[in-house]
């Protein structure tokens, strides 16, 4: 179970928070010049990658407040925590190496003697 | 007579004689023995019966690593898969011997052991498969049920268990030998310490063996009290004793579940587990290592015991299994089983070592020598015979002659693992020793340090070095400990996984999985299968995917499979070992969420009355809601709904509403947010008006609704379903702080501040006009869909003229504390006219004649407001709202949407039923298309009709058409497809 330093309370234990999804998702206006695509893009499509990724967390069980986070979803590592309103860090001020727990191939699973 | 002189030993308490049964016969064992080692005096050897053939089993370890020796404690719940070789027997505890019918002794099932063929490698997957697709369900199935399996789960159990949580800087896992010197150690420095151990006695190796005489010239049992002693005066460390680590998770979160009830019968008011979450900094793993088996014919007799296992029941226990048991090994660390025979006066009946004689320990060789045991060096065992116990054995020398050995017993060692259960739990990486043949500890990935034989530190006279080296981090001063040992050398070993079996008979195998039945041949078959990957291998064959996941054996396993494909183990790889280390009860798991605690009960204010006036609740998320109000006990729910709705229509009606969501907004920018939140518009509306207002997610669909109150451009009060109310709030929070933080606006829960009692029915204005005689409630100076606030006795109430039903209604809004005595006058201010009480079900029946939607019933989330027919509720003026921009995607705008219809049977009486199909085609054809469904049906006494509410395909232009529900039996209903209103469709009632 992660910890998560939540920006108004301080480190906590996961079970008090609950995850928000991608973060940085910019919502387009309801107006009908919005495109299919661009509206469709914004409600059905969120990044999935393996590596760094910039998320929202709800500090449900405590402050109720919201707030961003970036993770290594790879191991679990949080990287930063800041708060709705501050800018997005930028991607290079992280170390992006994808490593994983058991050293295991970038893409996929295995364990670590098949990936030689 | 198998017992050792028990005055010297200070962990059995010899003059305190203990009585328990097993299978029914009562037996005595002393305070302090565990049910093994008691059997195990009473010169019991068969302990239970094996998984797929039926196989008498006996204790193969004297710990947790246990295959076979699982037992059912009958007096504790009938707890199944109890471990024997770690339980503590008490006074009157009840066990008995698992999977053997009818008796352990005469066994029908273990006939599986001559079938076995029926059994193979993969045998799950192939039997699912065919031949034929019955054959898994009529022949297999119930066989299976019959014949395989472990113990039987408990009939009842109270589960009483409480969780504790830890912050800690160090967590030593392990109480022996390392884990002591380590706490010790850091006796009053500034770090807050965790000691843990399995066992209710510290000190490890030191009680089990004779391995190390003296530590720093003290008995090792005088340096374990000292040290104990010292631990415990310390301000900083704390021991946790009966307490197994089981779960090693991220960021150094461990799990680990403590006995309060070792060695005596749990009281079942008493907590009997506390589950440990502990959170560190640095983990210290002392957690020692495990003996290996062996694989040969029959390797899984009773009789059959690891080498370190029964010096255990010796130094420990003081039970002797044996006078007379053979040692076969393949390494060193059965010198420790010689040496402590001798020292107790007796000796193996012969030694058998794979190794030639120049490779084994010169000290050994002399032992052995001296005390005139037969020696048998380069030599195997061939297989093991006997009738439910080991009776002789085969013994192939240098020379290549077999030898038979009369034995009963006989002890193993194939080798030592670290036991890295718990390392690789962290996601720390092992690498393989090609030297002393096992997985040790690599690279941490955690904070994470191991030490001795968990690291793979072997040899004793490194602990000095490698503690100082390793926990020099926590500033300590350098430990100097001083030991004396019962052998000179390092650990050595040989490498030998199995023995190739010599003949075949059927009952002869060489197991390779003792708790799950697997076979070095099932091995050897799969590979031959293609299963060639260890992951693939182990799912195919169940190998050490037991309880005990292979602990004495999954690494012989990877030995075997590694010669088999001649590739070195480290190629081969290791499967993962999962948490629980060891199985924990889900009673320990629950904790107090359990029973009445699982999940809270909400309550209404008013909920003593509806108790008191015969209610039946029905749950409705977490509130208990009346259901119905049976007027008797003989009174049936079709009964009670039919008077009780019949009475709203013709009298009137009150419903205990408190249990809808309630959420108050306010700022500077309500009214702004509010317009974007909900599909209506609140611009124009006048403070002191109300409106029924939907909210839709950004996908366009229904996902709540309710009625909005305008207090004002800046203060709004919204209602929500019961369901939703905490959704709602949540959504509100989520937009209001990441997508327009700019608006001014706050909200907040008032659900459990208020109670609301709904009042309606033609009679409403009667009552209402008598409990609230100050208020003009006439149509003119209180319209539909308005509200007031007023005082009743003190009291600030509110009154909302709305209605769920139909009919003429009002809701008034309650501070709780003073809703039982408002709820209490109307009820009998109503009596006059005729009010009644009525439950969730009537108020369904009342809306669904009226077409108003349930969101969740008539609604599933694939649900827009124009398929409900609600156009006229989307503020089509405004820019943006949730979910606006939605309803014009090219999917929301299809024509052939699933649509809201009524449905009304051809045949009025005929019942209709939720979830039922609509279709075209009075037969039915497979496939038939499916229009839709029926979402909510009821028979109304009001309309003298059976009807329902239905989503189906292009409703709204089918309406007047005729179609057919169809039943599970196959058979049609004919129905016609009309509005979704079948009551009031002017809604004269309502203002009236
Ligand atoms: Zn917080």
């Amino acid at each position: 179970m992660l910890i998560i330093d939540c920006p108004y309370c301080g480190p906590r234990d996961q079970s008090e928070f609950s995850n928000g999804g991608e973060a940085h998702v910019k919502r387009p206006d309801g107006s009908a010049e919005i495109g299919d695509r661009e509206w469709g893009e914004y409600v059905f499509i969120r990044a999935n990658p393996k590596g760094i990724f910039y998320e929202r967390w709800v500090h449900s069980h405590g402050c109720r407040k919201w707030f961003n986070c970036v993770r290594d979803t790879s191991t679990d590592e949080i990287l930063k925590i800041y708060k709705i309103d501050e800018e997005r860090p930028k991607l290079d001020s992280f170390k992006n190496n994808v490593k994983t727990p058991s050293g295991e191939p970038n893409l996929g699973s295995g364990n670590f003697t098949v990936k030689k | 007579m198998s017992e050792l002189n028990l005055t010297d030993n200070k962990f059995i308490q010899f003059h305190q004689k203990i009585g328990f049964k097993f299978d029914g016969v009562k037996y005595y064992g002393y305070k302090g023995d565990t049910i093994a080692s008691a059997l195990l005096r009473n010169n019991l050897k068969l302990i239970g019966r094996s998984f797929k053939y039926h196989r008498p089993r006996g204790f193969y370890t004297c710990g947790i690593e246990e295959p076979n020796a699982l037992v059912q404690i009958i007096s504790e719940y009938s707890e199944p898969n109890t471990r024997a070789t770690i339980k503590k027997i008490y006074e009157g505890m009840e066990i008995e011997s698992q999977n053997r019918w009818p008796s352990l002794e005469t066994d029908i099932g273990s006939i599986n052991n001559i079938f076995s063929p029926v059994f193979p490698a993969g045998f799950y997957y192939k039997t699912f498969m065919g031949p034929h697709k019955n054959f898994w369900k009529k022949i297999y199935e119930p066989i299976i049920r019959k014949a395989a399996g472990l113990g039987k789960p408990p009939k009842e159990f109270k589960a009483v268990s409480t969780h504790l949580h830890h912050n800690v800087d160090i967590t030593i896992v392990g109480g022996g030998l390392n884990g002591l010197i380590a706490a010790k150690s850091l006796i009053d420095t500034k770090y807050s310490v965790l000691l843990i151990d399995f066992d209710d006695q510290l000190g490890g190796i030191l009680n089990n063996s004779n391995k190390v005489l003296s530590v720093n010239n003290q008995t090792p049992m005088d340096w374990i009290s000292e040290t104990v002693k010292e631990i415990e005066n310390s301000k900083n460390i704390k021991i946790l004793k009966n307490t197994l680590v089981t779960t090693y998770n991220y960021i150094n979160h461990l799990i680990a579940v403590e006995d309060k009830f070792v060695g005596s019968r749990p009281l079942k008011d008493k907590v009997n587990s506390t589950l440990h979450k502990i959170r560190t900094d640095q983990v210290i793993l002392c957690n020692g290592h495990i003996e290996r088996f062996l694989s040969f014919q029959n390797n899984d007799l009773p009789g059959i015991m690891l080498c370190s296992s029964f010096e255990k029941y010796m130094c420990r226990y003081g039970v002797l299994p044996s006078k007379e048991t053979v040692i076969f090994s393949n390494n060193s660390n059965s010198e420790s089983l010689v040496f402590s025979l001798i020292k107790k006066g007796f000796k193996p009946k012969a030694y058998i070592d794979s190794r030639s004689g120049e490779n084994i320990e010169p000290d050994l060789f002399d032992l052995i020598r001296k005390n005139d045991i037969p020696l048998y060096t380069n030599s195997q065992i061939k297989g093991a015979y006997g009738n439910k116990k080991l009776q002789k054995i085969l013994v192939e020398d240098s020379s290549g002659g077999v030898n038979e050995i009369k034995t009963d017993f006989l002890c193993l060692s194939g080798g030592i693992n670290p036991d890295v259960h718990l390392f690789t739990q962290s996601k720390g990486l092992l690498d393989w020793d090609e030297k002393d043949l096992t997985y040790k500890p690599a690279q941490a990935f955690q904070p994470t340090i191991t030490l001795g034989s968990a690291s793979g530190q072997f040899d004793f006279n490194a602990i000095n070095k490698e503690i100082n080296e390793k926990l020099v981090i926590f500033g300590i001063k350098p430990v100097q400990i001083k030991l004396e040992l019962n052998t000179s050398h390092k650990f050595k070993i040989e490498k030998l996984w199995e023995v190739l079996p010599q003949k075949q008979t059927i009952w002869s195998k060489s197991f390779i999985d003792l708790q799950n039945d697997v076979t070095t041949k099932d091995i050897r078959q799969a590979i031959s299968e293609g299963f060639d990957r260890i992951e693939h291998l182990k799912r195919y064959t169940t190998n050490s995917m037991g309880t005990d996941q292979g602990k004495i054996s999954s690494i012989n396993a990877l030995g075997i499979v590694s010669d088999l494909l001649d590739k070195k183990v480290n190629e081969v790889g290791t499967t993962i070992y999962r948490p629980p280390y060891a199985p924990l009860s889900f009673a320990a798991i629950a904790g107090r969420n359990s029973y009445e605690y699982y999940d809270p009960e909400r309550k209404s204010p008013i909920h003593n009355w509806h108790i008191t006036n015969g209610a039946v609740f029905e749950d409705v998320v977490q509130w208990k809601r009346p259901w119905y109000f049976p007027i008797n006990k003989d009174e049936t729910m079709d009964e009670a709904v039919q008077r009780e709705s019949k009475n709203v229509r013709e009298n009137a009606g009150v419903l205990d509403g408190s249990t809808l969501g309630k959420i108050e907004i306010k700022g500077r920018d309500a009214l702004a947010f509010m317009n974007l939140i909900y599909t209506n518009s609140f611009s124009k509306m006048k403070p002191g008006t109300s409106r029924y207002a939907l909210m839709l997610g950004e996908d366009g669909m229904v996902k709540d609704d309710g009625i909005i109150c305008k207090i004002s451009d800046e203060h709004f009060i919204a209602t929500t379903t019961t369901g939703g109310a905490a959704t709602v709030l949540g959504c509100m929070e989520e937009y209001a702080q990441t997508e327009w933080p700019n608006l001014n606006v706050y909200m907040n829960s008032i659900t459990e501040q208020y109670a609301t009692i709904n009042i309606s029915g033609p009679k409403t204005r009667n009552i209402i006009e008598k409990v609230f005689p100050e208020v003009n409630f006439s149509n003119e100076a209180f319209p539909f869909m308005t509200f007031q606030f007023h005082e009743y006795e003190d009291t600030p109430i509110r009154i909302l003229r709305a209605s769920f039903t139909g009919e003429m209604g009002y809701e008034i809004y309650v501070p709780s504390n003073q809703a039982l005595k408002i709820w209490e006058k109307i009820i009998s201010f109503g009596k006059e006219f005729g009010l009644m009480p009525y439950g969730t079900e009537t108020m369904h029946l009342l809306r669904a004649e009226k077409g108003y939607i349930i969101v969740g019933q008539d609604t599933d989330g694939s649900i827009t407001p124009l398929d409900l027919g609600l156009d006229w509720m989307i503020g089509k003026s405004k820019k943006d709202f949730l979910g606006k921009r939605s309803l014009i995607r090219s999917d929301t705008v299809r024509k052939d949407r699933k649509q809201l219809v009524g449905i009304l049977p051809t045949n009025k009486n005929e019942k209709l039923e939720e979830g039922q199909h609509i279709i075209l085609d009075k037969e039915i054809k497979t496939p038939t298309p499916m229009l839709g469904h029926i979402t909510s049906c009821y028979q109304s006494p009001t309309l003298g009709h059976n009807f329902a509410l239905a989503v189906i395909k292009n409703g709204q232009s089918l309406i007047g058409t005729k179609a057919f529900a169809s039943t599970p039996e196959l058979k049609t209903i004919e129905v016609e497809i009309v509005e979704p209103i079948f009551y009031d469709k002017e809604n004269s009632k309502l203002a009236s």
